[in-house]
């Protein structure tokens, strides 16, 4: 009986792996749609689903229809490299839209390489995943532009001039805090203290009493919106009334506008719906009406993302090695793809330069921030 | 049932059919999908190796080691520090993976053996707790929380391996040498020491077993195989992270062989070959939401079992454990 | 001058922190002590009682719009009833089994438990809406230099300290804890005395998981974080907590759960933020490898 069971189990496997075969094209959206950081993954999730459909109701590209395959990692590097697996391996996937963490990212990047398999990330900001494999693209800057662009924000802006800064222990909120405090030296920023947690901390107390005591003008948050908003709430309950917050997309999260402690609080973001161009407003719409909230820069970049893909195959078909150099091939302001969140053009490494934004909470709503920097 | 009969008294012949399938594998017409299910198959045979390791301590010795994924996290950092920072040859770092990992056993299991079950449990977790927060937060050693990518792929006699079913070909191969060494030892003087010991401690202490030396053989031996195992691993994934070394690791390589069968060699690997998989087919199942939680179904696997079949799907041979079992209860000790 | 100031109400601020987290250890820890201390089991799932407390009347609160101190009441009562129904269920069965068996049936109830949270409430992490709860919470009740003491953490401290009380009474005091405490020195003799040891047994689960429950709501409340994993990490710091104090000693646990959540805080605060949870990790080996008694604690022989 277990001789059956097991044979039934390789089968399934296998079956599973070649279900679908139909005149469609595949577009695999890998990214945690569960889990701890399922929020972020949901504007991914929707807004490929969204471009998805309006693809599909133009014609598809070159008369296929589209078909959106959602992978859920789980933001977990063991679970991303068997997923980026099952998608190596199907040799109906061209393209992947995906990760979403830096270290799903990491972890799923040499199997495309092996593979031969082009991928954009809509959300990976690791300074080091461009570098490690040429088939790996991402419409999203990186982090160590992010942390310069918020120091001088906060001087240039703000006026900060002591700074304290409380970062959680991974990659995305150490190269933040890294290419943060570069800047701020250069500025003249001091940073008073740097006080670490871990993704599972829900006390902070601690670490804030002692920034209570240096009295900082505001504190860095590079982690992630479900501790930052409880970061907030503690701080505020220790007493702290006169500290400024901010973060980096991170915190950008509808999570936080629960929390009515988190009133002032500014973050980068690589897009808002009031500052981007044009083009953006018919997305911007189309996401309203469908699920009844404004899309959020993963929403964004993944919708760009989908549509660059989409581009990608119409131009040069479905071949894995013929869509990574066209990809590659958009490398300057002129060839760049225009997008809802601006323009995208890859370097040598497949990273992207892209403008960044600052939105604040008022009133318990994301505006953008009145001062802007450029 | 009978087949579970039949696989129960005589698992070698089983094993080598299982064996024979596993290397001809690669050359079986599965379309596109050959290479996931290698990748899925690897994953098993390493899980194998891993609970063949881990077998050992509350298998043999009766000790419940929750530490295990400790070990096997000192193996694939070891490996892969070796690998970027020396170019080392695979061949090299298994060895030193494996001595690094009995080091740490036996710096770990020499001061804590003489703890009985429940405090040696709750120790050997806060050691792979703290193993896990060293390696997030020594930066100038491990890259803490950015992980280890680029580890260069293992070369054999020149020829780096880059294709799925060289990986599970070495795999296997490793598989083969660890259950040498693991029927070699059940079969010893060390394994009917252990058993003695596992059975009645104070029995065994009066027969003559040096209590002390043979539970920290246990427990370097399965601690060098998880450090083996863990050096493979870094190998084969080519990036590391300390999210990947957490206490659920320990668990899930606990369910296995509590569900083949604790103590038993054969069962050790069937568990593995059965439950591993049987993430893979869930995912293709459950829907997304379920899909997360999949532990509870090793968490009921692991209450089942003990209510129910202790002694797991293939009972350990030797001490016929349900009889002893059942004798216990009759006398209600 | 500025300065002595600041550090010393620093201090006192870190005093305050820790005093609080060394409260809810405690009454994690008295959940851990007792069932050890009666079947020599270390009881997994008790942390993730814990969560399902916290769990539980945040639903009460936000779902079915009870008053706080409803839900609270309520949600005690149904974390006992659950530790009776998690024994029944599993653990009782296995009364003569090898240790072994039990331990893993208690590591498997929680992961079970907590992938059903997962399942139930998801992954993400809930905060109670502050306009429901007692505005009373989020006042400062006492406040000298930068340092200060909210009554929300007034409240925590002084459940704490009535509900270890009441129990010390219930041990030391009542028939059921005399029973108790001749179970977990000789549960066959006591037997043979003719009392009921699976009633014991049962009982002693009831109120170690209402205490276990009721820390599960206070954290929430304190923290405002409600998760599925919350327990984990808590849980085996009450471990270590009751092991410090001496494992099965309810004063013990009291007192381990307080030094240790002061040297957390003071840890965290003073030393490295990075190695904060090992510190708790590292007091526990210490003190099992060193002095396995504990602080006040009875000795543990070779076959406790």
């Amino acid at each position: 009986m277990k001789r059956t069971a097991l044979f039934m189990l390789v089968a399934s496997v296998f079956l599973s792996g070649v279900a679908w075969a139909d005149s469609t094209i595949k577009i695999p959206v890998a990214a945690a749609f569960t889990g701890q950081l399922a929020s972020f993954g949901e504007g991914i999730k929707n807004a490929a689903i969204l471009r998805g459909e309006e693809i599909n109701a133009d014609g598809g590209i070159n008369g296929k229809k589209v078909q959106i395959v959602l992978e859920d990692e789980l933001c977990d590097p063991k679970e991303a490299a068997t997923v980026a697996t099952k998608l190596a391996n199907d040799p109906e996937v061209s393209i992947v839209i995906g990760h979403l963490c830096s270290s799903a990212s990491l972890a799923a990047l040499p199997i495309y390489r092996d593979a031969k398999l082009p991928a954009i990330s809509p959300a990976s900001t690791n300074v080091n995943i461009g570098k490690m494999s040429p088939f790996y693209f991402r419409n999203v800057y990186k982090d160590d532009f992010q942390g310069l662009f918020l120091a001088r924000y906060a001087k240039l802006a703000r006026g900060f001039d002591t700074v304290a800064v409380f970062y959680e222990v991974n990659d995305y909120s150490m190269g933040l805090m890294t290419a943060f405090m570069k800047e701020a030296k250069k500025l003249g920023i001091k940073v008073l203290g740097t006080e670490a947690y871990t993704s599972d901390t829900t006390d902070f107390k601690p670490q804030l009493t002692k920034f209570k005591m240096m009295k900082p003008d505001a504190i860095f948050i590079p982690g992630y919106a479900p501790q930052g908003t409880l970061i907030m709430s503690q701080a505020r309950a220790l007493g702290m009334k006169n500290v400024a917050f901010f973060g980096a997309d991170g915190l950008d999260d509808d999570l936080m506008l629960k929390n009515p402690d988190a009133e002032g609080l500014f973050v980068t973001t690589p897009f808002l719906p009031d500052k981007a161009g044009p083009q953006a407003a018919g997305f911007i719409a189309a996401y309203k009406k469908k699920y009844g909230k404004e899309p959020n820069w993963f929403a964004a970049n993944a919708y760009d993302g989908v549509g660059l893909a989409a581009q990608a195959i119409a131009t040069v078909g479905e071949d894995r090695v013929k869509i990574r150099d066209y990809l590659a091939s958009l490398n300057s302001k002129k060839k760049a793809y225009k997008g809802v969140a601006g323009n995208t053009y890859f370097d040598a490494n497949g990273d992207c330069l892209k403008d960044a934004f600052v939105k604040e909470i008022r009133n318990g709503r994301w505006v953008s921030a009145e001062k802007q920097l450029q | 049932m009978m087949d579970l009969k039949k696989l129960q008294k005589n698992p070698r012949l089983f094993f080598l059919c299982l064996f024979f399938l596993a290397v001809l594998l690669p050359w079986l017409p599965m379309g596109g999908s050959t290479n996931y299910v290698i990748r899925v198959l690897t994953t098993a045979v390493l899980y194998m190796v891993l609970a063949l390791g881990l077998n050992i301590v509350p298998g043999f010795t009766g000790l419940l080691d929750l530490g295990y994924v400790g070990f096997y996290g000192i193996g694939a950092y070891t490996s892969g520090l070796l690998a970027i920072h020396y170019n080392m040859s695979l061949w090299l770092i298994l060895p030193l993976a494996a001595l690094n990992g009995a080091i740490w056993g036996i710096l770990l299991g020499a001061p804590t053996l003489r703890l009985t079950g429940d405090y040696f449990a709750i120790v050997t977790f806060g050691f792979s707790e703290l193993v896990v927060l060293v390696i997030r937060n020594e930066l100038w050693l491990t890259r803490g929380p950015m992980g280890l990518p680029g580890i260069p792929p293992p070369t054999i006699l020149g020829h780096p391996l880059t294709r799925d079913w060289e990986f599970f070909y070495l795999i296997l191969f490793l598989l083969v040498i660890v259950l040498a060494v693991v029927t070699r030892l059940h079969d010893s003087r060390v394994g009917r020491a252990w058993f003695a010991i596992r059975e009645d401690e104070i029995a065994a202490q009066c027969c003559g077993v040096n209590l002390i030396r043979y539970k920290v053989t246990a427990f370097a031996v399965s601690a060098s195989i998880g450090a083996m195992a863990g050096a493979f691993y870094a190998k084969w994934f080519k990036f590391i992270h300390p999210d990947m070394f957490k206490f659920w690791e320990s668990i899930l390589i606990l369910c296995l062989i509590v569900f083949g069968g604790m103590g038993s060699i054969a069962g050790t690997m069937l568990g593995a070959l059965i439950l591993i998989p049987l993430s893979e087919v869930l995912r293709a199942v459950l829907p997304q939401s379920m899909f997360s939680a999949r532990y509870l179904i090793y968490g009921l696997v692991l209450v089942l079992m003990m209510r129910w079949r202790p002694e797991g799907l293939i009972p350990f041979e030797r001490a016929q454990a349900r009889k002893a079992w059942q004798a216990k209860e009759r006398l209600g000790l | 001058m500025d300065s002595l100031l600041d550090q010393s109400s620093l201090f006192l601020q870190q005093l305050v922190n820790g005093i609080t987290l060394g409260g809810v250890y405690a009454l994690i820890a008295v959940g851990y002590t007792m069932v050890y201390g009666v079947i020599q089991l270390i009881n997994f799932a008790h942390g993730e009682i814990y969560m399902l407390g916290a769990f539980l009347a945040y639903t009460m609160v936000t779902l079915l719009g009870l008053p706080f101190f409803a839900a609270f009441i309520l949600t005690i009562l149904i974390c006992a009833c659950f530790g009776v129904i998690l024994d029944v269920i599993a653990y009782r069965p296995l009364r003569n089994a090898p240790r072994l068996a039990a331990l893993i049936t208690a590591i498997g109830m929680s992961i079970f438990l907590q992938n059903l949270a997962l399942m139930i409430w998801g992954s993400q992490i809930k905060s109670y809406p502050r306009e429901i709860l007692p505005k009373i919470f989020y006042q400062t009740a006492w406040s000298l230099g930068e340092a200060t003491l909210s009554w929300l953490q007034v409240f925590i401290l002084v459940v704490t300290v009535v509900s270890m009380a009441i129990l010390h009474l219930i041990i030391h005091r009542t028939r059921i804890g005399t029973a108790m405490r001749a179970v977990s020195l000789d549960k066959t003799t006591s037997a043979l005395m003719g009392i009921k040891v699976n009633r014991v047994i049962s009982f002693t689960f009831a109120i170690g998981s209402a205490m276990g429950g009721m820390a599960g709501i206070l954290v929430g409340l304190y923290y405002n974080a409600i998760f599925p994993t919350m327990g984990y990490i808590a849980g085996i710091k009450a471990f270590a907590a009751a092991v410090l104090g001496g494992i099965g000693s309810v004063p013990g646990a009291m007192l381990g759960g307080g030094v240790l959540g002061i040297a957390e805080v003071i840890g965290a605060g003073y030393l490295s933020s990075e190695y904060r949870d090992g510190i708790s990790y590292a007091v526990m080996i210490a003190v099992i490898l060193f002095k396995p008694s504990g602080l006040i604690g009875r000795q543990i022989g070779e076959k406790a």
